[in-house]
Protein backbone atom coordinates (compact mmCIF):
# COMPACT_ATOMS: atom_id res chain seq x y z
CA UNK A 1 0.00 0.00 0.00
CA UNK A 2 1.64 3.56 -1.16
CA UNK A 3 2.05 6.02 2.03
CA UNK A 4 -0.73 8.31 0.54
CA UNK A 5 -3.52 5.77 0.45
CA UNK A 6 -2.16 4.58 4.23
CA UNK A 7 -2.58 7.95 5.04
CA UNK A 8 -6.54 8.02 3.53
CA UNK A 9 -7.54 4.83 5.33
CA UNK A 10 -5.99 6.17 8.51
CA UNK A 11 -7.76 9.58 8.65
CA UNK A 12 -10.91 8.37 7.72
CA UNK A 13 -10.31 5.44 10.09
CA UNK A 14 -10.21 8.39 13.25
CA UNK A 15 -12.68 10.69 11.77
CA UNK A 16 -15.07 7.53 12.42
CA UNK A 17 -13.60 6.89 15.37
CA UNK A 18 -14.00 10.58 16.67
CA UNK A 19 -17.66 10.93 14.97
CA UNK A 20 -18.64 7.78 17.31
CA UNK A 21 -16.66 9.77 20.22
CA UNK A 22 -18.67 12.90 19.39
CA UNK A 23 -21.94 11.54 19.19
CA UNK A 24 -23.52 12.50 22.44
CA UNK A 25 -22.85 16.06 21.21
CA UNK A 26 -24.73 15.37 17.73
CA UNK A 27 -27.22 14.32 19.60
CA UNK A 28 -27.60 17.32 21.41
CA UNK A 29 -27.66 19.71 18.55
CA UNK A 30 -30.14 17.26 16.77
CA UNK A 31 -32.21 16.89 19.64
CA UNK A 32 -32.67 20.48 20.40
CA UNK A 33 -33.83 21.33 16.55
CA UNK A 34 -36.70 18.44 17.21
CA UNK A 35 -40.35 19.07 17.70
CA UNK A 36 -42.24 17.78 20.74
CA UNK A 37 -43.62 14.70 18.48
CA UNK A 38 -40.42 14.12 16.96
CA UNK A 39 -38.04 13.46 19.68
CA UNK A 40 -39.90 10.93 20.89
CA UNK A 41 -40.47 8.88 17.54
CA UNK A 42 -39.58 5.34 17.29
CA UNK A 43 -36.88 4.43 15.72
CA UNK A 44 -35.85 7.50 16.41
CA UNK A 45 -34.77 10.01 13.92
CA UNK A 46 -31.13 11.09 13.13
CA UNK A 47 -31.72 14.13 11.05
CA UNK A 48 -34.29 16.74 12.33
CA UNK A 49 -37.64 16.86 9.85
CA UNK A 50 -38.00 19.98 10.15
CA UNK A 51 -35.87 22.10 12.27
CA UNK A 52 -37.96 23.72 15.10
CA UNK A 53 -35.18 27.25 15.48
CA UNK A 54 -38.28 28.65 17.51
CA UNK A 55 -37.19 26.42 20.52
CA UNK A 56 -34.12 28.14 20.70
CA UNK A 57 -35.86 31.70 21.29
CA UNK A 58 -38.68 30.47 23.04
CA UNK A 59 -36.25 28.78 25.58
CA UNK A 60 -34.10 31.67 26.12
CA UNK A 61 -37.37 33.89 26.56
CA UNK A 62 -39.13 31.29 29.03
CA UNK A 63 -35.85 30.05 31.08
CA UNK A 64 -34.37 33.84 31.06
CA UNK A 65 -31.43 32.42 30.00
CA UNK A 66 -29.92 35.93 29.33
CA UNK A 67 -30.01 36.50 33.49
CA UNK A 68 -28.53 32.76 34.24
CA UNK A 69 -25.70 33.24 31.26
CA UNK A 70 -24.57 36.77 32.54
CA UNK A 71 -24.41 35.50 35.94
CA UNK A 72 -22.29 32.66 35.01
CA UNK A 73 -20.19 35.40 33.07
CA UNK A 74 -19.87 37.54 36.08
CA UNK A 75 -18.53 34.69 38.33
CA UNK A 76 -16.24 33.20 35.41
CA UNK A 77 -14.69 36.57 34.97
CA UNK A 78 -14.44 37.50 38.68
CA UNK A 79 -13.04 34.39 39.87
CA UNK A 80 -10.16 34.75 36.63
CA UNK A 81 -9.17 37.99 37.22
CA UNK A 82 -8.41 37.21 40.44
CA UNK A 83 -6.70 33.75 40.00
CA UNK A 84 -4.52 36.10 37.66
CA UNK A 85 -3.48 38.78 40.05
CA UNK A 86 -3.18 36.31 42.60
CA UNK A 87 -1.46 33.66 40.90
CA UNK A 88 0.56 34.94 38.11
CA UNK A 89 3.53 35.86 40.72
CA UNK A 90 3.42 33.12 42.67
CA UNK A 91 3.64 30.81 39.41
CA UNK A 92 6.77 33.25 38.62
CA UNK A 93 8.48 32.72 41.85
CA UNK A 94 7.73 29.02 41.78
CA UNK A 95 9.68 28.87 38.32
CA UNK A 96 12.42 31.48 39.26
CA UNK A 97 14.02 29.54 42.23
CA UNK A 98 14.95 25.98 43.03
CA UNK A 99 15.44 24.92 46.48
CA UNK A 100 13.49 23.43 49.29
CA UNK A 101 10.88 26.01 50.32
CA UNK A 102 9.75 25.64 46.21
CA UNK A 103 9.33 22.19 46.57
CA UNK A 104 7.60 22.75 49.43
CA UNK A 105 5.33 25.15 48.20
CA UNK A 106 4.55 23.07 45.43
CA UNK A 107 3.64 20.24 46.74
CA UNK A 108 1.40 22.77 49.51
CA UNK A 109 -0.59 23.81 45.70
CA UNK A 110 -0.82 20.16 44.57
CA UNK A 111 -3.02 19.49 47.98
CA UNK A 112 -5.06 22.69 47.70
CA UNK A 113 -5.37 21.37 43.70
CA UNK A 114 -7.00 17.79 44.30
CA UNK A 115 -9.18 18.67 47.40
CA UNK A 116 -12.93 17.90 45.87
CA UNK A 117 -15.13 20.61 45.76
CA UNK A 118 -18.16 19.13 46.57
CA UNK A 119 -16.02 17.87 50.16
CA UNK A 120 -14.70 21.13 50.99
CA UNK A 121 -18.40 23.27 50.37
CA UNK A 122 -19.13 21.91 53.67
CA UNK A 123 -16.78 23.71 55.87
CA UNK A 124 -16.77 26.60 53.24
CA UNK A 125 -20.48 27.25 53.66
CA UNK A 126 -20.54 27.32 57.36
CA UNK A 127 -17.71 29.69 57.70
CA UNK A 128 -18.93 32.21 55.08
CA UNK A 129 -21.82 32.34 56.63
CA UNK A 130 -20.43 32.84 60.06
CA UNK A 131 -18.11 35.70 58.52
CA UNK A 132 -21.57 36.87 56.68
CA UNK A 133 -20.09 36.43 53.19
CA UNK A 134 -23.32 34.67 52.07
CA UNK A 135 -25.10 38.29 51.91
CA UNK A 136 -23.01 38.27 49.02
CA UNK A 137 -23.31 34.82 47.19
CA UNK A 138 -21.72 35.71 44.15
CA UNK A 139 -18.71 36.88 45.68
CA UNK A 140 -18.66 34.03 47.92
CA UNK A 141 -19.00 31.89 45.01
CA UNK A 142 -15.98 33.72 43.38
CA UNK A 143 -14.05 33.53 46.29
CA UNK A 144 -14.42 29.58 46.85
CA UNK A 145 -13.98 29.31 43.26
CA UNK A 146 -10.67 31.33 43.14
CA UNK A 147 -9.00 28.84 46.37
CA UNK A 148 -10.11 25.71 44.60
CA UNK A 149 -8.39 27.01 40.61
CA UNK A 150 -5.60 28.67 41.47
CA UNK A 151 -3.42 25.90 41.95
CA UNK A 152 -3.89 24.48 38.57
CA UNK A 153 -3.53 28.14 37.11
CA UNK A 154 -0.15 28.04 39.16
CA UNK A 155 1.01 24.84 37.84
CA UNK A 156 0.16 25.77 34.42
CA UNK A 157 1.79 29.28 34.13
CA UNK A 158 4.80 28.26 36.10
CA UNK A 159 4.89 25.62 32.88
CA UNK A 160 5.06 28.95 30.88
CA UNK A 161 7.93 30.74 33.03
CA UNK A 162 9.95 28.21 33.02
CA UNK A 163 10.13 28.25 29.03
CA UNK A 164 11.66 32.05 29.83
CA UNK A 165 15.14 32.23 29.43
CA UNK A 166 16.05 33.95 32.79
CA UNK A 167 19.47 35.49 31.27
CA UNK A 168 16.63 37.82 29.59
CA UNK A 169 16.05 38.94 33.03
CA UNK A 170 19.43 39.20 34.21
CA UNK A 171 20.61 40.94 31.33
CA UNK A 172 17.35 43.75 32.14
CA UNK A 173 18.65 44.03 35.54
CA UNK A 174 22.04 44.99 35.06
CA UNK A 175 21.07 47.53 32.47
CA UNK A 176 19.33 49.05 35.79
CA UNK A 177 15.99 47.95 35.58
CA UNK A 178 14.69 47.29 39.22
CA UNK A 179 12.94 44.03 40.07
CA UNK A 180 9.55 45.07 39.52
CA UNK A 181 10.09 46.93 36.17
CA UNK A 182 12.11 43.62 34.76
CA UNK A 183 9.14 41.65 36.00
CA UNK A 184 6.62 43.39 34.18
CA UNK A 185 8.88 44.46 31.03
CA UNK A 186 10.68 41.47 30.36
CA UNK A 187 9.05 38.31 32.18
CA UNK A 188 5.35 39.07 31.99
CA UNK A 189 5.12 40.10 28.26
CA UNK A 190 7.47 37.20 27.20
CA UNK A 191 4.85 34.66 29.38
CA UNK A 192 2.04 36.60 28.12
CA UNK A 193 0.53 33.92 25.88
CA UNK A 194 0.63 31.01 28.08
CA UNK A 195 -1.30 33.34 30.97
CA UNK A 196 -3.51 33.82 28.22
CA UNK A 197 -4.72 30.23 27.56
CA UNK A 198 -4.27 29.10 31.47
CA UNK A 199 -6.63 31.89 32.09
CA UNK A 200 -9.38 30.77 29.11
CA UNK A 201 -8.66 27.15 30.49
CA UNK A 202 -9.55 28.66 33.95
CA UNK A 203 -12.60 30.79 32.47
CA UNK A 204 -14.22 27.78 31.17
CA UNK A 205 -13.93 25.63 33.96
CA UNK A 206 -15.97 28.24 36.08
CA UNK A 207 -18.46 29.59 33.37
CA UNK A 208 -19.52 25.45 34.49
CA UNK A 209 -18.82 25.38 37.95
CA UNK A 210 -21.64 23.79 39.99
CA UNK A 211 -21.09 22.56 43.26
CA UNK A 212 -20.26 25.78 44.81
CA UNK A 213 -23.27 27.86 42.69
CA UNK A 214 -26.06 25.50 43.72
CA UNK A 215 -25.06 25.61 47.37
CA UNK A 216 -24.38 29.16 48.08
CA UNK A 217 -26.90 30.89 45.91
CA UNK A 218 -30.42 30.77 46.96
CA UNK A 219 -31.52 33.53 45.09
CA UNK A 220 -32.89 32.95 41.75
CA UNK A 221 -31.82 36.23 40.33
CA UNK A 222 -28.52 35.41 41.13
CA UNK A 223 -27.71 32.03 39.98
CA UNK A 224 -25.81 30.97 37.51
CA UNK A 225 -26.91 28.61 33.79
CA UNK A 226 -25.12 25.20 35.45
CA UNK A 227 -27.85 26.15 38.72
CA UNK A 228 -30.30 27.10 35.87
CA UNK A 229 -29.69 23.84 33.71
CA UNK A 230 -30.09 21.54 36.97
CA UNK A 231 -33.27 23.18 38.04
CA UNK A 232 -34.97 22.92 34.54
CA UNK A 233 -34.33 19.23 34.39
CA UNK A 234 -37.16 17.92 36.72
CA UNK A 235 -37.13 13.72 37.83
CA UNK A 236 -40.13 13.24 35.14
CA UNK A 237 -39.28 16.12 32.33
CA UNK A 238 -40.39 15.52 29.06
CA UNK A 239 -38.90 18.58 27.77
CA UNK A 240 -36.10 16.91 26.30
CA UNK A 241 -35.91 19.36 23.40
CA UNK A 242 -36.02 22.50 25.27
CA UNK A 243 -33.74 21.27 27.77
CA UNK A 244 -30.91 20.50 24.81
CA UNK A 245 -32.08 24.07 23.10
CA UNK A 246 -30.76 25.22 26.57
CA UNK A 247 -27.57 23.21 26.78
CA UNK A 248 -26.66 23.94 23.35
CA UNK A 249 -26.89 27.69 24.06
CA UNK A 250 -24.77 27.66 27.10
CA UNK A 251 -22.37 25.63 25.45
CA UNK A 252 -21.67 25.98 21.92
CA UNK A 253 -20.00 29.62 23.11
CA UNK A 254 -17.29 27.35 24.78
CA UNK A 255 -17.28 25.07 21.95
CA UNK A 256 -16.03 27.90 19.30
CA UNK A 257 -13.55 29.08 21.77
CA UNK A 258 -12.27 25.86 22.06
CA UNK A 259 -11.98 24.96 18.48
CA UNK A 260 -10.70 28.21 17.48
CA UNK A 261 -7.84 27.72 20.60
CA UNK A 262 -7.63 24.06 20.21
CA UNK A 263 -4.19 23.43 19.69
CA UNK A 264 -2.59 25.97 22.66
CA UNK A 265 -4.99 24.42 25.14
CA UNK A 266 -4.29 21.23 24.16
CA UNK A 267 -0.54 21.99 24.59
CA UNK A 268 -1.04 24.23 27.74
CA UNK A 269 -2.56 21.25 29.43
CA UNK A 270 -0.27 18.38 28.86
CA UNK A 271 2.28 20.16 29.75
CA UNK A 272 1.12 21.59 32.98
CA UNK A 273 -0.13 18.17 34.07
CA UNK A 274 2.84 16.48 33.46
CA UNK A 275 5.49 17.99 34.02
CA UNK B 1 10.19 51.75 56.53
CA UNK B 2 12.17 53.14 53.02
CA UNK B 3 14.47 49.78 52.70
CA UNK B 4 11.15 47.72 53.59
CA UNK B 5 9.96 49.84 50.26
CA UNK B 6 12.64 49.07 47.95
CA UNK B 7 13.17 45.43 48.95
CA UNK B 8 9.48 45.21 47.69
CA UNK B 9 10.14 46.88 44.41
CA UNK B 10 13.96 45.37 43.99
CA UNK B 11 14.69 42.59 46.24
CA UNK B 12 13.82 39.89 48.35
CA UNK B 13 11.09 41.35 49.11
CA UNK B 14 9.25 41.30 46.35
CA UNK B 15 9.66 37.69 45.81
CA UNK B 16 8.63 37.38 49.50
CA UNK B 17 5.45 39.49 48.18
CA UNK B 18 4.29 37.65 45.21
CA UNK B 19 4.24 34.27 46.46
CA UNK B 20 3.02 35.30 50.24
CA UNK B 21 0.06 36.98 49.30
CA UNK B 22 -1.63 33.89 47.05
CA UNK B 23 -0.48 31.63 49.83
CA UNK B 24 -1.83 33.66 52.64
CA UNK B 25 -5.69 33.22 50.56
CA UNK B 26 -5.04 29.46 49.85
CA UNK B 27 -4.28 28.83 53.38
CA UNK B 28 -7.16 31.01 54.18
CA UNK B 29 -9.68 29.69 51.58
CA UNK B 30 -8.63 26.15 51.74
CA UNK B 31 -6.55 24.90 54.62
CA UNK B 32 -9.03 27.30 57.49
CA UNK B 33 -11.51 25.31 56.01
CA UNK B 34 -10.05 21.89 56.49
CA UNK B 35 -9.01 22.63 59.89
CA UNK B 36 -12.49 23.33 60.56
CA UNK B 37 -13.76 20.22 59.01
CA UNK B 38 -12.28 18.37 61.13
CA UNK B 39 -13.17 20.73 64.49
CA UNK B 40 -17.09 20.41 62.86
CA UNK B 41 -16.85 16.35 62.48
CA UNK B 42 -16.66 16.37 66.37
CA UNK B 43 -19.32 18.60 66.85
CA UNK B 44 -23.22 18.27 66.42
CA UNK B 45 -23.94 21.29 63.54
CA UNK B 46 -27.55 21.37 62.48
CA UNK B 47 -29.34 24.94 61.24
CA UNK B 48 -29.81 25.89 64.50
CA UNK B 49 -25.89 26.12 66.00
CA UNK B 50 -24.66 27.19 62.53
CA UNK B 51 -23.97 30.45 63.36
CA UNK B 52 -22.08 29.60 66.74
CA UNK B 53 -18.54 28.40 67.08
CA UNK B 54 -18.96 26.89 70.51
CA UNK B 55 -21.24 23.86 69.29
CA UNK B 56 -21.88 20.94 71.97
CA UNK B 57 -19.32 18.83 71.68
CA UNK B 58 -19.88 14.76 70.77
CA UNK B 59 -16.71 13.10 70.38
CA UNK B 60 -16.64 10.21 67.86
CA UNK B 61 -20.18 10.22 67.54
CA UNK B 62 -20.64 10.78 63.97
CA UNK B 63 -18.12 8.83 62.95
CA UNK B 64 -19.51 5.90 64.99
CA UNK B 65 -23.19 6.80 63.56
CA UNK B 66 -22.71 6.89 60.12
CA UNK B 67 -20.67 3.60 60.57
CA UNK B 68 -24.03 1.84 61.82
CA UNK B 69 -26.13 3.30 59.65
CA UNK B 70 -27.11 0.55 57.16
CA UNK B 71 -27.21 2.76 53.62
CA UNK B 72 -23.26 3.54 54.92
CA UNK B 73 -21.81 0.14 53.49
CA UNK B 74 -23.73 0.02 50.24
CA UNK B 75 -22.78 3.64 49.58
CA UNK B 76 -18.60 2.89 49.94
CA UNK B 77 -19.01 -0.30 47.80
CA UNK B 78 -20.54 2.14 45.02
CA UNK B 79 -17.54 4.76 45.46
CA UNK B 80 -15.26 1.65 44.82
CA UNK B 81 -17.05 1.13 41.93
CA UNK B 82 -17.35 3.91 40.56
CA UNK B 83 -13.59 4.96 40.98
CA UNK B 84 -12.78 1.35 39.68
CA UNK B 85 -15.29 1.35 37.00
CA UNK B 86 -14.46 4.91 35.57
CA UNK B 87 -10.64 4.57 36.45
CA UNK B 88 -10.32 1.20 33.62
CA UNK B 89 -12.80 2.10 31.41
CA UNK B 90 -11.44 5.71 30.62
CA UNK B 91 -7.62 4.15 31.07
CA UNK B 92 -8.33 1.07 28.38
CA UNK B 93 -10.17 3.28 25.71
CA UNK B 94 -7.90 6.34 26.19
CA UNK B 95 -4.91 3.92 25.90
CA UNK B 96 -5.97 2.30 23.33
CA UNK B 97 -7.04 5.70 21.21
CA UNK B 98 -3.82 6.75 22.05
CA UNK B 99 -1.79 4.13 20.73
CA UNK B 100 -4.15 4.69 17.64
CA UNK B 101 -2.84 8.52 16.93
CA UNK B 102 0.38 7.38 17.40
CA UNK B 103 1.00 6.29 13.94
CA UNK B 104 2.02 9.42 12.32
CA UNK B 105 -0.51 10.67 9.46
CA UNK B 106 -1.80 13.87 8.27
CA UNK B 107 -4.20 16.05 10.65
CA UNK B 108 -3.86 13.62 13.67
CA UNK B 109 -2.85 16.14 16.00
CA UNK B 110 -5.81 18.03 15.17
CA UNK B 111 -8.48 15.15 15.26
CA UNK B 112 -6.78 13.80 18.83
CA UNK B 113 -7.54 17.19 20.35
CA UNK B 114 -11.12 17.39 18.80
CA UNK B 115 -11.49 14.57 21.57
CA UNK B 116 -10.65 17.31 24.54
CA UNK B 117 -14.10 19.08 23.68
CA UNK B 118 -15.48 16.19 26.48
CA UNK B 119 -13.12 17.63 28.95
CA UNK B 120 -14.00 21.54 27.98
CA UNK B 121 -17.85 21.18 28.63
CA UNK B 122 -19.39 22.07 31.62
CA UNK B 123 -20.47 18.65 33.57
CA UNK B 124 -23.90 19.82 34.13
CA UNK B 125 -24.56 20.11 30.55
CA UNK B 126 -22.47 16.50 30.03
CA UNK B 127 -25.04 15.37 32.33
CA UNK B 128 -27.94 16.28 30.94
CA UNK B 129 -26.88 14.86 27.30
CA UNK B 130 -26.11 11.87 29.46
CA UNK B 131 -29.51 11.91 31.05
CA UNK B 132 -31.52 12.14 27.46
CA UNK B 133 -29.12 9.28 25.43
CA UNK B 134 -29.84 6.80 28.71
CA UNK B 135 -33.57 7.46 29.17
CA UNK B 136 -35.44 3.89 28.82
CA UNK B 137 -38.24 4.34 26.64
CA UNK B 138 -37.15 6.61 24.23
CA UNK B 139 -33.24 6.65 24.71
CA UNK B 140 -30.84 6.42 21.98
CA UNK B 141 -28.56 4.05 23.26
CA UNK B 142 -31.00 1.41 24.20
CA UNK B 143 -32.42 2.28 20.33
CA UNK B 144 -28.81 1.27 19.28
CA UNK B 145 -28.12 -1.64 21.35
CA UNK B 146 -30.98 -3.51 19.69
CA UNK B 147 -29.94 -2.79 16.21
CA UNK B 148 -27.20 -4.06 16.67
CA UNK B 149 -28.46 -7.21 18.66
CA UNK B 150 -26.90 -6.50 22.23
CA UNK B 151 -29.53 -6.96 23.94
CA UNK B 152 -33.21 -7.16 23.08
CA UNK B 153 -35.66 -5.35 25.95
CA UNK B 154 -35.14 -1.59 27.17
CA UNK B 155 -32.94 -1.10 29.93
CA UNK B 156 -34.10 1.41 32.58
CA UNK B 157 -30.52 2.82 33.00
CA UNK B 158 -32.02 5.83 35.39
CA UNK B 159 -34.38 4.12 37.41
CA UNK B 160 -33.14 0.30 37.94
CA UNK B 161 -31.20 0.22 40.89
CA UNK B 162 -28.45 -2.75 39.11
CA UNK B 163 -28.13 -0.23 36.37
CA UNK B 164 -28.12 3.25 38.09
CA UNK B 165 -24.78 3.44 38.99
CA UNK B 166 -23.50 2.40 35.74
CA UNK B 167 -25.52 5.15 33.69
CA UNK B 168 -23.07 7.59 35.86
CA UNK B 169 -19.82 5.15 35.38
CA UNK B 170 -21.02 5.55 31.33
CA UNK B 171 -20.98 8.92 31.39
CA UNK B 172 -17.78 9.73 33.77
CA UNK B 173 -15.78 7.33 31.44
CA UNK B 174 -16.60 9.33 28.40
CA UNK B 175 -16.04 12.30 29.97
CA UNK B 176 -12.38 11.16 31.37
CA UNK B 177 -11.04 9.28 28.08
CA UNK B 178 -10.18 11.98 26.06
CA UNK B 179 -8.01 13.51 29.03
CA UNK B 180 -6.25 10.13 29.79
CA UNK B 181 -6.17 9.95 25.55
CA UNK B 182 -4.15 13.25 25.59
CA UNK B 183 -1.44 12.63 28.53
CA UNK B 184 -0.81 9.21 27.10
CA UNK B 185 -0.35 10.50 23.82
CA UNK B 186 2.19 12.85 25.55
CA UNK B 187 4.49 9.66 27.25
CA UNK B 188 4.25 7.82 24.17
CA UNK B 189 5.77 11.13 22.28
CA UNK B 190 8.80 11.02 24.79
CA UNK B 191 9.84 7.25 24.28
CA UNK B 192 12.67 7.47 22.25
CA UNK B 193 12.31 5.62 18.64
CA UNK B 194 15.94 4.14 18.49
CA UNK B 195 14.74 1.76 21.39
CA UNK B 196 12.01 0.38 18.85
CA UNK B 197 14.67 0.36 15.34
CA UNK B 198 16.81 -1.52 17.83
CA UNK B 199 14.14 -3.79 18.37
CA UNK B 200 12.80 -4.92 15.03
CA UNK B 201 16.29 -5.01 13.94
CA UNK B 202 15.97 -8.04 16.40
CA UNK B 203 13.51 -9.48 15.30
CA UNK B 204 10.88 -8.27 17.90
CA UNK B 205 7.29 -8.17 16.56
CA UNK B 206 4.89 -5.76 16.90
CA UNK B 207 3.19 -7.72 20.80
CA UNK B 208 6.83 -8.30 21.95
CA UNK B 209 7.36 -4.29 21.63
CA UNK B 210 4.54 -3.25 23.11
CA UNK B 211 5.57 -5.32 26.36
CA UNK B 212 8.70 -4.94 26.70
CA UNK B 213 9.10 -1.61 25.48
CA UNK B 214 6.00 0.61 25.73
CA UNK B 215 4.78 -0.22 28.72
CA UNK B 216 7.98 -0.32 30.83
CA UNK B 217 9.10 2.75 29.24
CA UNK B 218 5.45 4.51 30.22
CA UNK B 219 5.22 3.25 33.64
CA UNK B 220 5.61 7.06 35.46
CA UNK B 221 2.93 8.29 32.74
CA UNK B 222 0.84 5.58 33.75
CA UNK B 223 1.50 6.00 37.14
CA UNK B 224 1.03 9.46 37.34
CA UNK B 225 -2.02 9.23 35.67
CA UNK B 226 -3.99 6.62 37.41
CA UNK B 227 -3.49 8.64 40.50
CA UNK B 228 -4.84 11.83 38.16
CA UNK B 229 -8.01 9.78 37.57
CA UNK B 230 -8.44 8.76 41.10
CA UNK B 231 -8.48 12.22 41.85
CA UNK B 232 -11.05 13.41 39.20
CA UNK B 233 -13.36 10.40 40.10
CA UNK B 234 -13.39 11.64 43.51
CA UNK B 235 -14.30 14.84 42.19
CA UNK B 236 -16.78 14.04 39.81
CA UNK B 237 -20.01 15.50 41.08
CA UNK B 238 -22.25 17.37 38.61
CA UNK B 239 -23.25 13.93 36.64
CA UNK B 240 -24.57 12.73 40.08
CA UNK B 241 -26.37 15.87 40.00
CA UNK B 242 -27.49 15.85 36.32
CA UNK B 243 -28.42 12.26 35.54
CA UNK B 244 -29.28 9.65 38.81
CA UNK B 245 -29.30 12.31 42.10
CA UNK B 246 -27.71 9.40 43.99
CA UNK B 247 -31.13 7.20 43.48
CA UNK B 248 -33.21 5.46 43.04
CA UNK B 249 -33.08 4.89 46.75
CA UNK B 250 -28.93 5.45 47.17
CA UNK B 251 -28.21 3.01 44.40
CA UNK B 252 -26.21 5.13 42.67
CA UNK B 253 -24.96 7.23 45.72
CA UNK B 254 -21.09 7.66 46.22
CA UNK B 255 -19.29 9.11 49.15
CA UNK B 256 -18.73 12.77 47.61
CA UNK B 257 -22.17 13.03 46.69
CA UNK B 258 -23.74 12.16 49.81
CA UNK B 259 -21.30 14.47 51.81
CA UNK B 260 -23.24 17.21 49.93
CA UNK B 261 -26.56 15.28 50.16
CA UNK B 262 -26.09 15.00 54.11
CA UNK B 263 -25.16 19.32 54.74
CA UNK B 264 -26.99 20.74 52.14
CA UNK B 265 -30.60 18.48 52.07
CA UNK B 266 -30.48 16.51 55.39
CA UNK B 267 -28.69 19.96 57.15
CA UNK B 268 -26.18 17.26 59.14
CA UNK B 269 -23.40 19.66 59.11
CA UNK B 270 -21.49 17.49 61.26
CA UNK B 271 -21.94 13.97 59.84
CA UNK B 272 -21.58 15.91 56.34
CA UNK B 273 -17.92 17.07 57.47
CA UNK B 274 -17.41 13.71 58.84
CA UNK B 275 -17.57 11.51 55.71
CA UNK B 276 -15.51 14.71 53.89
CA UNK B 277 -12.58 14.34 56.49
CA UNK B 278 -12.78 10.57 55.63
CA UNK B 279 -12.62 11.07 51.46
CA UNK B 280 -10.35 13.90 51.87
CA UNK B 281 -7.57 11.50 53.31
CA UNK B 282 -7.56 9.63 50.72
CA UNK B 283 -7.46 12.11 47.92
CA UNK B 284 -4.67 13.05 49.56
CA UNK B 285 -3.63 9.93 49.94
CA UNK B 286 -3.95 9.92 46.00
CA UNK B 287 -2.24 12.93 45.38
CA UNK B 288 0.80 11.81 47.47
CA UNK B 289 0.85 8.87 45.02
CA UNK B 290 0.54 10.84 41.88
CA UNK B 291 3.63 13.20 43.07
CA UNK B 292 6.25 10.25 44.04
CA UNK B 293 5.24 9.12 40.36
CA UNK B 294 5.95 12.42 38.58
CA UNK B 295 8.97 13.49 41.15
CA UNK B 296 11.52 13.63 38.87
CA UNK B 297 9.58 16.28 36.88
CA UNK B 298 8.17 18.41 39.42
CA UNK B 299 11.87 18.41 41.14
CA UNK B 300 12.95 19.47 37.81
Amino acid sequence: MSDNARNRLLLALSIVMAAIYLFPLYWMYVTALKSGSEMFATPPTFWPSSAQWRTFAYVWESRNMGRYLWNSTVIAFGAVALIAILGTGCAYVLARYRNIWVDIGLFLILMFQVLPASLMITPIFVGFSQLGLLEYPRLAVILAITAKSMPFFVVLVRATFMAVPMELEEAALVDGNSRIGAFFNIVLPLARNGILVSAILIFMQAFGEFVYSKSMIQDIQLQPASVGLNSFMGPNTSEWNNIMAYATMYVTPILAIFVLLQRRIVSGLTSGALK
Amino acid sequence: MKRVFSSITDGRGFDLVLVGVPFTFLLALSGLPLLYNILMSFQEVDMFSLGSVIRPFVGFKNYVDLFTQPETMSILRNTIVFVVGSITGQFLVGFALALFFWINFPGASWLRGLFLVSWVMPGLVVGAIWNWILSGDFGVLNFLLQQTGLMSGNIFWRSDPNFSLWAVILANIWLGTSFNMILLATGLAAIPADLYEAAEMDGANAWQRFWTITLPMMRSTIGAIIALGLIFTLQQFDLFAAITDGGPNNSSNVAQYWAWDLSFRQYDFGKGATISVIMTVFVMFAATVYVRSTRHEVRG
